[in-house]
Formats: structure tokens, C-alpha cells, sequence
């Protein structure tokens, strides 16, 4: 039994909480994603253990570099149409504050959960912490990609927090797994049981390596691996000539795929019980998997995702993926970028028309964008260079960014410096004729803060409408 | 683009970019990049060839070697092959070639790599330094004074690493910490100079916004090749110049400060952003 001042604790933290997210999201504070989990953290600090693992309510953890925010929405969506009140922490909140807002946003005030089950997205670098307080009933593991690293160390040292996260499962617990990835495919390999696959299974390749990608050695003897198909970076179908550490066969795999211009991914999947012909309204390789991700989770969860086809046609790109918004006559795209991967994908679709390209392009030091930029120097500007008609760079680094494009061969009479958001933003739109599409690829914070003032002009709308 | 310089003028500048797949880590492929296009902005033709494992050529014919950071697993792979490039690596030594090496590869240059478990990873010696594995990360931007050109010179670049590296009597520090943790956190030395090796744990990529230094490496390479003095004409270093300040207003912000582990602690102790 608790005590009647463990109870009193909670009520309170909760109330505060809740509280702290009504204010921030009407002083426009940030939209009032971290506020209620840090304030109920700061008065209960084991408020959210006590909101999930007391409650019994089942949580999915999905983790990973890339795919997080989509791959939840995604299983969010399959999870809804199958009955279930799925509740997730949708707009990328994914600090410790974050996922406790999740949990606080979803209990009452005595503390019971209203959902039938949480998903969880959490950072990795997060995971060490939050996963021992939300005991998940099932983690999965997305990706590792060259991501942030000085705040890691080594992309090795996020391998490690994952790995003593899955062996830190309950044994009734369900690890899904990105078979495709190498760095995935060698961790915890005692643990056979419990465990599904996914992973692309292509009669080409969809990409070629290149030096922006991570991990194409052997995870277990260091010899470099050989591809029989590459997807997406380093992630395929490889296998180690040396040691014979080969990709795991896949529970889940998507078998055909066609990328319909920047809005459409069609894809079938095939899963151990049936195969499923998909229409995504996102486009990319990346969509791909994502989506045999939260198909993963559906398998290991025992749920037939009957109404998938229906469910995931619904799902837009989330914040700042690709997502389209209207200013008045003027077309602005927005691209969350966080590491060569992510800016790689959306340079090549932004090359793929040899049209003139109007970019603003912003990235800020923060605890959550990090403090090491030096990742920029991996990203291929150079193919989208010639196409630059006018860019304009902002963000606290916006004087890296100006140096690296220099360096891509960007010419400097078209770039223009300039720190502040609003003005960047104001400035680059007076440059687009109606009619006229700005591209914005933005940093975690930067992109908050431009929707932030696209949200005030009326063209984007709130970011917790997931 | 700024081309200045005529380009006849100028002999071909080999540039040899050592395991460029398995050193590749923190963007320093930019210092490459630095100093290709640097070269290019003033007429000078270079030739970048990138040296992989198992890859044999002649050292002592590049004017200009890359040897640069890497994660464990591949340090461990690359140590194995630079035993068989030694000899190599010594005839161009010899011969003068300009040697610029960052983190691992400063590490790779010494005795010694000693970590805290498992097996020493053998150097190849042609610095007289040696490094131990430590029990915490020094990730943070990071300053140092130089003092190998003409005047002393700031050098700013973002550092990360856990090895402690500890200089011996026959190499001087690559510069003074201004601020950092330089090779150990202790003794306020910063890389390591030897002759015409240039080594550093400074990343960034550094010679991007440090163009003094990336000029420097230039020049004495050319000179390398055309035997003799050489001067470059100077290049409008705005964007260089402004990312030079804004890193070491980010460094003298972590001064005093030896390590940056957690993400939460990393936004304090800056001063107050820069926005207008």
C-alpha cells in the first residue's frame, strides 16, 4: 500500500503538472511538450513509475536514431484502429521530461492511467534512465545512425545503452528489431527468444554506400561487411566474409516498394500470417521501414493489424518531415534535419528537379541539438550546390552553417546571414515570388521555434494534434 | 568563388588522406576539403588520393598527409595496418612530407595506446608521446595558443576523447590550453608538434575555421614540393573568420569546465546567446 503522503505526492505532482502544460502552451512557453513531466518530476521524482509500472498499463518503447516520431504515429495509428486507446508522446518530445508529460497528460488526478496502452518514444541517450522507470512490455530498436555524437562519445557507447536496455527486458517482454542494421543485428545475441525481425527484402538496391554511412564493419570481427543490397545508408542485406555474421532472417519485410514524387510510398509487407499492399501518403525508403517497424510491434504483440491499410493511409509526415504548409500564396516545405542522414535524404529529393531552390536552413547549439556540429562536414551538400538560387542560414550556428556551404561550393553572393529566426524567415519569404516554394531544413529547436511563428501567422497548426 | 593567384605558377600538390573509410569520424574529411579548396580558390592543382587498409604506396611522395579520428573498433583495425606503412612513413618524414594527424591518429603516431582493459595497441613511434585509456570523455569546444608561425595564434576546434596522452622530452605540445582539456585535462599542453608532424585532438573539422592553420599546412607543403619559399595571396576569410569567433566564444564559455558527459549540463555556463 502507499502511503497517504505517497498518494497526496502524486496528486499533487499531477496537478502541478497538467497545470505547468495548460500555462506553457498559453504563454506559448515551447508547446508545453516538457513543462508538465519536469514540474511533476521536480515535486514526485518517481512520478512516472508510479503512473505506468504501478498501473499495469502495457508501454512500448520505440528508440533509435531515425524513424521515432513517424514509426509512433504509425503504431499509434494501427494500435487505434484495432480498439485500443493509444496515447504517445507524438511531437518528439523524447527526454525524460518528455515521456513523464506522456504518462502525466494520460493519468487523472488520483493517478490511473485513462489509456490501454502508452507509447513511449524515448532519445537514446535517454534510455539508461527512463527505461528501468516505464519496465516496457516491449522495446524497439529503430536504427543507429551517426547521430549527435558528441553527446554520446561513440556511436558504440549508444549501442551499449541499447543493448543493456533489451537485456534489462522482463523475460515476458518482446524486442523488435531493425534486422537490416548491423549494429542492431549483433546486440544481445543470447537473447533468441522473444524476439521479431524487420527488415527490406528488395530485388534491388535502393541506395549505395557512401562515406556518410556508419558501422559497414562487422560488428563482431571488424572485417568490412559485404552488401548484397543496400536500402538506406548502412542499412541491407550484408554479410561478413570473415566471421559469417549475416543479417538475421526477417519476421516482417516489406518485399515490394515504389516512391511515388515527395507524397506517396506504396509497399507491400509481408508478415508470418498474411501480406498486407500499403499506401503511405509520405514518401521515402526511410517510410519503408518505418512502417514494417510498427507492423513489427503489431506481430510481437499478438494484435492482427486488420484495418492496417486504412489506418496508416492517415498518417502525414510528422513534424517538420517533408510537411507541406501554406503562407498566403507562397508554398513553404518543411525538413527536419538532425544528422548527414537526414539531410542526405532530403537533399537528393530536393535535387531530384533541376528546378532553382530557395532554402533557409537553420541550426542552433542546445542541449537537444547538441554542441558539436562537426557532422555537417558528412553531409553532401554538393549535390543540391548548383541548384541554390538563394539560401538564407540561421540558428546560433548559423555562422557554421554558413562556413560549411562555402566549403560545398555555395555561392557566397546568394547566402545570407542571419541569427534571428523571425527575421531569417521574414527575409527569406519576401525573396519568394507567389506562387513560389521556400524550403526550410531546420535542427530540432530551430524548427520548433520557425513552426512556432508559422503556427502565430495561421499556416501550420498546433504541433500536439497527433 | 574567389580565384586568385595564377595557377601556372604552382607545382601539382599531392595530398595523401590516410584510411580515409576507417578514420572518418567527427567530419574531419572538412580538413580535406579545407585545404583542397583553399588550393583551388588560388589556382594551385592538387591530387587527393585516400589510402586505405591493405593499400600500398610510397608515403615520401605526398607533400601532405591526412592521418585523422576514428572510433575504437576501427583504431584497432588501422594500427594493425600502419605497422606494415612505418618504414614508409619514415622516408617521408625524411623527405619532408607535412604530416597533419587528429585524435586517434595523433594517438596512432605515438608509442602507444594503453587502455583501460584489454591489450596496448602499438603506435608506430614517430611521436614521442603515449596514451592511456581514461575513465571519462572530455567532449566540449574547445581553444589553445600555437606558436609555430610567425606570431602566437589562437586555435579553436571541439574536442573528444577519454585517451591521456602524456608528451615525452622529444616532441613540443601542438599549443597551450587556453581552453579545455587538451591531451590529459592536466598539464595544459594541447597535441603535438615534430618537425613537419602536426598533431592535435582538436576536431571541428578545425581547418575550416581556423584558416591561418590551414594555410599554414598549404604553404608548407607547397614549399615542400617547389623546394623552396612560397607565399599565397590572401582569400576573403569572412565566413571562416565568423566561425572562428563564434567557436571560441563557445570554448572561453566552457573554460575551467574538464568535461561535458551529460547532455542536461551542456547548454550551461555559455553566455548569453548572440541573437540579435
Amino acid at each position: 500500500m502507499r502511503s497517504t503522503w505517497g498518494h497526496l505526492r502524486l496528486g499533487i505532482a499531477l496537478a502541478a503538472g497538467k497545470w505547468a502544460g495548460v500555462l506553457s502552451r498559453w504563454l506559448r512557453r515551447g508547446d508545453g511538450t516538457s513543462m508538465p513531466g519536469l514540474v511533476a518530476r521536480r515535486i514526485d521524482p518517481h512520478v512516472l513509475t508510479r503512473l505506468v509500472a504501478d498501473s499495469g498499463v502495457p508501454v512500448i518503447v520505440v528508440t533509435g536514431s531515425n524513424g521515432k516520431t513517424t514509426t509512433g504515429r504509425m503504431l499509434t495509428a494501427l494500435l487505434r484502429a484495432e480498439g485500443l486507446d493509444a496515447q504517445s508522446n507524438a511531437s518528439g518530445a523524447n527526454l525524460v521530461q518528455g515521456v513523464t508529460t506522456l504518462a502525466v497528460e494520460a493519468a487523472d488526478l488520483r493517478g490511473r492511467l485513462s489509456a490501454d496502452v502508452l507509447v513511449a518514444e524515448v532519445d537514446e541517450g535517454t534510455l539508461r534512465q527512463v527505461v528501468p522507470e516505464l519496465a516496457p512490455r516491449v522495446v524497439l530498436t529503430l536504427d543507429l545512425f551517426r547521430d549527435q555524437l558528441d553527446r554520446f562519445g561513440e556511436l558504440h557507447a549508444v549501442s551499449d545503452a541499447l543493448e543493456a536496455s533489451v537485456r534489462a527486458l522482463s523475460p515476458d517482454a518482446v524486442w523488435i528489431s531493425n534486422a537490416d542494421d548491423p549494429l542492431l543485428a549483433y546486440l544481445a545475441p543470447e537473447r533468441t527468444e522473444r524476439r521479431v525481425t524487420f527488415g527490406l527484402e528488395l530485388d534491388r538496391s535502393t541506395d549505395r554506400i557512401t562515406s556518410a554511412a556508419d558501422s559497414i564493419r562487422c560488428p563482431r570481427c571488424g572485417t568490412d561487411l559485404v552488401y548484397d543490397r543496400v536500402y538506406l545508408s548502412h542499412l541491407g542485406a550484408y554479410a561478413c566474409p570473415a566471421c559469417g555474421l549475416h543479417r538475421p532472417s526477417l519476421d516482417v519485410a516489406v518485399t515490394a516498394l515504389e516512391l511515388v514524387g515527395i507524397a506517396e510510398t506504396r509497399l507491400t509487407v509481408r508478415l508470418p500470417a498474411s501480406e498486407l499492399v500499403l499506401r503511405i501518403p509520405q514518401a521515402g525508403v526511410h517510410v519503408a521501414y518505418d512502417v514494417a517497424a510498427a507492423l513489427a510491434v503489431m506481430v510481437g504483440l499478438g494484435i492482427a493489424p486488420e484495418h492496417a491499410a486504412v489506418a496508416l493511409a492517415e498518417v502525414r509526415p510528422a513534424f517538420g518531415r517533408l510537411e507541406v504548409a501554406q503562407a498566403g500564396n507562397r508554398r513553404i516545405v518543411l525538413g527536419f534535419v538532425k544528422n548527414p542522414t537526414s539531410y542526405n535524404t532530403t537533399l537528393h529529393a530536393l535535387a531530384s528537379s533541376d528546378e532553382p531552390k530557395q532554402l533557409l536552413i537553420a541550426a542552433s547549439n542546445t542541449p537537444v541539438d547538441g554542441e558539436d556540429f562537426a557532422w555537417l562536414w558528412d553531409v553532401d551538400f554538393g549535390v543540391a550546390a548548383g541548384l541554390l538560387e538563394r539560401v538564407t542560414v540561421s540558428g546560433t550556428r548559423a555562422d557554421e552553417l554558413a562556413n560549411r556551404l562555402k566549403y560545398a561550393g555555395v555561392d557566397l553572393r546568394s547566402l545570407a546571414v542571419v541569427t534571428d529566426r523571425r527575421r531569417a524567415l521574414d527575409l527569406a519569404l519576401a525573396g519568394i515570388p507567389p506562387g513560389g516554394q521556400l524550403t526550410i531544413l531546420a535542427g530540432y529547436t530551430p524548427m520548433l521555434e520557425l513552426r512556432a511563428l508559422m503556427y502565430e501567422r495561421g499556416w501550420v497548426g498546433r504541433l500536439r494534434e497527433a | 568563388m574567389p580565384v586568385t593567384g595564377p595557377g601556372s605558377d604552382y607545382p601539382l600538390l599531392r595530398i595523401g588522406h590516410l584510411y580515409a573509410s576507417h578514420l572518418n569520424v567527427a567530419g574531419d574529411g572538412g580538413n580535406v576539403v579545407a585545404i583542397e579548396r583553399r588550393a583551388a580558390w588560388r589556382g594551385i592543382p592538387t591530387e587527393t588520393l585516400p589510402i586505405q587498409v591493405g593499400e600500398d604506396h610510397d608515403l615520401a611522395s605526398f607533400d601532405l598527409l591526412f592521418i585523422q579520428g576514428g572510433q575504437d573498433v576501427e583504431m584497432a583495425i588501422v594500427a594493425e595496418d600502419l605497422g606494415r606503412k612505418a618504414a614508409s612513413f619514415q622516408r617521408a618524414v625524411a623527405a619532408g612530407s607535412v604530416i597533419f594527424a587528429v585524435c586517434a591518429g595523433l594517438q596512432l603516431l605515438g608509442h602507444r595506446y594503453i587502455p583501460a582493459t584489454g591489450a596496448a595497441i602499438e603506435g608506430i613511434g614517430l611521436l614521442d608521446l603515449e596514451t592511456r585509456g581514461g575513465d571519462r570523455r572530455f567532449m566540449q569546444h574547445a581553444a589553445c595558443e600555437v606558436s609555430f608561425g610567425d606570431v602566437p595564434r589562437t586555435i579553436v576546434g571541439f574536442e573528444n576523447h577519454s585517451g591521456l596522452t602524456e608528451l615525452g622530452a622529444g616532441v613540443r605540445p601542438f599549443g597551450r590550453v587556453i581552453a579545455g582539456a587538451g591531451n590529459n585535462g592536466r598539464d595544459g599542453t594541447e597535441g603535438a608538434v615534430s618537425g613537419t608532424i602536426y598533431a592535435t585532438y582538436l576536431h571541428g573539422p578545425i581547418l575550416p575555421r581556423n584558416p591561418w592553420l590551414a594555410d599554414f599546412l598549404l604553404r608548407s607543403a607547397l614549399e615542400r614540393r617547389a623546394g623552396g619559399p612560397v607565399s599565397l595571396s590572401p582569400l576573403d576569410d569572412e565566413a571562416e573568420d565568423r566561425s572562428h569567433a563564434e567557436t571560441e566564444r563557445r570554448a572561453l564559455g566552457n573554460r575551467g569546465r574538464r568535461t561535458a558527459l551529460e547532455p542536461a549540463r551542456l547548454g550551461r555556463g555559455l553566455p548569453a546567446e548572440a541573437d540579435s
